[in-house]
């Protein structure tokens, strides 16, 4: 099987429904003569011609509005936002329409839609470029919010998204991009969608994270006896799984990036608890971004939950 | 104490600041010579001229946009979305640049603006004019919101607001509006923000609630009261910065939790007040923590179905027993 990292995982997942399916095309600032700004849609222009691979004006509420609109008629638009921090601009188009057109049209109409961003910090760029708002998304009823943690699951995931009849939000940990290399069926495979991957089984502990935290997660665990639950989708979330890790270990840990107010991880642990209180042996611990703005560079590392960070909440969970 | 309603103690608010201080404007749309969809603008663009009471075009990102800008200069804008769901056209000026930009210019330039918005459903208007989206602003490092239940915080924490130099979002409560009570007279009464108030006290359990939420949840703990069932409700009044404090100190005391939101429950703020809970009283709560939030959906037009995607009271009642009757 070949080795690949994220960017020529998903590269090869767009190529390969791009071929498979004549309706999916790309639309986004820079996805066409430039193959992107990560080089995700690289070559895809001169493959599949300016028709499927679609450069578009810096107007982040008119891509969007424009993928949803083909969708509504048919097509299976994959609209590329050049970063997270951008995405705030069509933020109405996602919301006040893709979200709720199934809702509206009583089920007539779906948008098969996918908005990929990538998201995350861990590159040094300045506070717009780093941004992990995921938790947004999820307190959006009918958008599916998917983030993937490494090539194999990114290349699965995209094409699952790309053939849900749904919005799929599409974060991609820019962290990760370049980081990890595994190895990638070459052929057309799906990971589903709403379903979390256990990355390590042991049984003390339940560790939750997502996206750009489960390398770090990873990493953070050695040496303990823990379930990593990688959760792959957070939007519709695999409560199942992680109910029945939680009920079994009775101590919980979740690894989020974001700032911790609000965030996704404050959902699971107000789900979990509610769920599994009598199982439970101590807190649900949070390792989290801190309330503020993503700091510049310098900082960055202070920010971004550290391997130290969650080894401590492990210890404090394990102890208590 | 003079009686107003939560439309006057705005009002009256506003009022008083652009008398104490020249540099706050008010702008949105037909917020001047309509004044104000829900009429809190009445009067001020008669008081204090066009030059400080703006009518805008409908464009909210450039409401705000031009609100952010003027407040880095020296304004205290105060900016009117005509309701909530159009911040969603802003969102881009609300989160990268209104939230950001204290930080990002390491405080060499503040801040002062505040942002009015009429939120919440219950008036059949469906999913674009209904909605409760306050959760978002408090996923906005940098963000301050307020959110009043009465007429006498609606005033106080609005002076608060405009006072501050930090960006504020200020929700009201579109069913609040028309409701009436005591508030303070004095010009110089403020509600600070990140203090709950304990609108009652009770023994059996904690209701955390916040703007029309708190109202039924009074409601519904005078119900409760005649089965000996007795509340404290707390009203969060500012959603961030959050006190926690206050509410993790009633349910130490009362050992049970309810909280009532209006907003979406999947990652709503609700979920954020039951973590704190857990986390400040794992070992003395005595049930889990029950949520009672608007329900998952965008908002249907129809009465009924509307009726069932807003927390009502008598679900509140419902859950509070529930949760009473719990086994632990």
């Amino acid at each position: 099987m070949p080795q690949m990292n994220m960017v020529q995982a998903l590269n090869l997942a767009l190529r390969q429904e791009m071929a498979r399916d004549p309706d999916v095309l790309l639309l986004g600032e820079d996805v066409g003569r430039d193959g992107g700004v990560f080089r995700i849609s690289e070559g895809l222009q001169e493959e599949f011609g300016v028709a499927r691979v679609i450069d578009t004006p810096l107007a982040e509420s008119g891509i969007v509005g424009a993928a949803l609109g083909m969708s509504l008629y048919g097509l299976r638009p994959v609209a590329e936002i050049q970063f997270m921090g951008f995405i705030y601009a069509a933020f109405d188009q996602l919301c006040s329409h893709a979200a709720r057109m199934r809702s509206r049209s009583r089920g007539r109409f779906t948008c098969p839609l996918v908005v990929r961003t990538p998201y995350g910090a861990g590159i040094k760029a300045p506070e717009l470029h780093e941004e992990s708002t995921e938790a947004l998304f999820c307190h959006m009823p009918g958008i599916k919010v998917v983030i993937p943690s490494g090539p194999y699951s990114a290349k699965g995931l995209l094409t699952a998204a790309i053939r849900d009849p749904d919005p799929v939000i599409f974060l991609e940990p820019t962290r990760l991009y370049r980081l990890i290399r595994e190895e990638v069926p070459a052929e057309e495979y799906t990971v589903p969608l709403g379903k979390a991957k256990c990355a390590r089984e042991g049984g003390d502990v339940t560790v939750i994270a997502w996206g750009s935290m489960v390398e770090r997660t990873l990493k953070a665990t050695e040496g303990y006896r823990v379930d990593l639950l990688d959760l792959q989708t957070i939007s519709p979330f695999d409560e199942e799984a992680i109910l029945t890790s939680a009920r079994k270990t009775g101590r919980v840990v979740i690894v989020q990036e974001a700032a911790e107010t609000c965030g996704f991880g404050a959902e699971l642990a107000a789900t979990i608890a509610a769920r599994a209180i009598l199982h439970l042996r101590a807190p649900i611990l949070r390792v989290a971004g801190f309330d503020v703005t993503m700091p510049l560079p310098k900082l960055e590392d202070y920010y971004i939950p550290s391997v130290e960070r969650i080894r401590k909440a492990l210890d404090e969970v394990l102890k208590y | 104490m003079p009686e107003m309603t939560y439309r006057d103690a705005l009002n009256l608010a506003l009022k008083e600041e652009m008398r104490r201080d020249p540099s706050i404007v008010v702008w949105g749309e037909d917020v001047a010579l309509y004044e104000g969809s829900f009429k809190v603008s009445r009067g001020l663009l008669a008081e204090f001229g066009e030059e400080r009471v703006l009518d805008t075009p409908i464009s909210e990102n450039t409401i705000i946009g031009v609100a952010v800008g003027a407040a880095m200069g020296g304004l205290r804008p105060v900016a009117e979305l005509m309701t909530v769901n159009f911040a969603l056209l802003a969102m881009d000026q609300i989160i990268d640049h209104m939230t950001k930009i204290r930080y990002m210019f390491g405080g060499q330039v503040n801040l002062p603006m505040v942002i009015r918005a009429p939120g919440g459903g219950g008036s059949q208007l469906a999913a674009q004019h209904s909605q409760s989206l306050e959760t978002y602003f408090m996923h906005a490092p940098g963000m301050r919101v307020a959110y009043p239940a009465t007429p006498a915080d609606a005033k106080g924490l609005l002076k608060t607001a405009i006072r501050d130099n930090n960006p504020v979002m200020f929700l009201e409560h579109e069913l609040l509006y028309n409701s009436k009570g005591e508030v303070p007279d004095d010009p110089e009464s403020l509600v600070p923000f990140g203090k709950c108030d304990v609108k009652r006290s009770g023994t059996d359990i904690t209701i955390v609630a916040y703007a029309r939420m708190t109202i039924l949840a009074l409601q519904a703990a005078e119900e409760l009261a005649k089965e000996n069932i007795s509340c404290e409700v707390v009203d969060l009044r500012t959603l961030a910065p959050l006190d926690a404090e206050t509410f993790v100190a009633s349910v130490k005391k009362t050992g049970r939790a309810v909280v009532v939101e209006e907003c979406w429950k999947t990652c709503g703020l609700g979920g954020e007040i039951a973590t704190r809970i857990y986390d400040g009283c794992f070992d003395s709560l005595r049930a889990p923590v029950r949520r009672v939030s608007g329900l998952d959906v965008p908002m249907p037009y129809s009465r009924k179905l509307e009726k069932l995607c807003i927390p009502q009271v008598a679900d509140i009642v419902a859950v509070v027993k529930e949760t009473m009757a719990a086994k632990y």
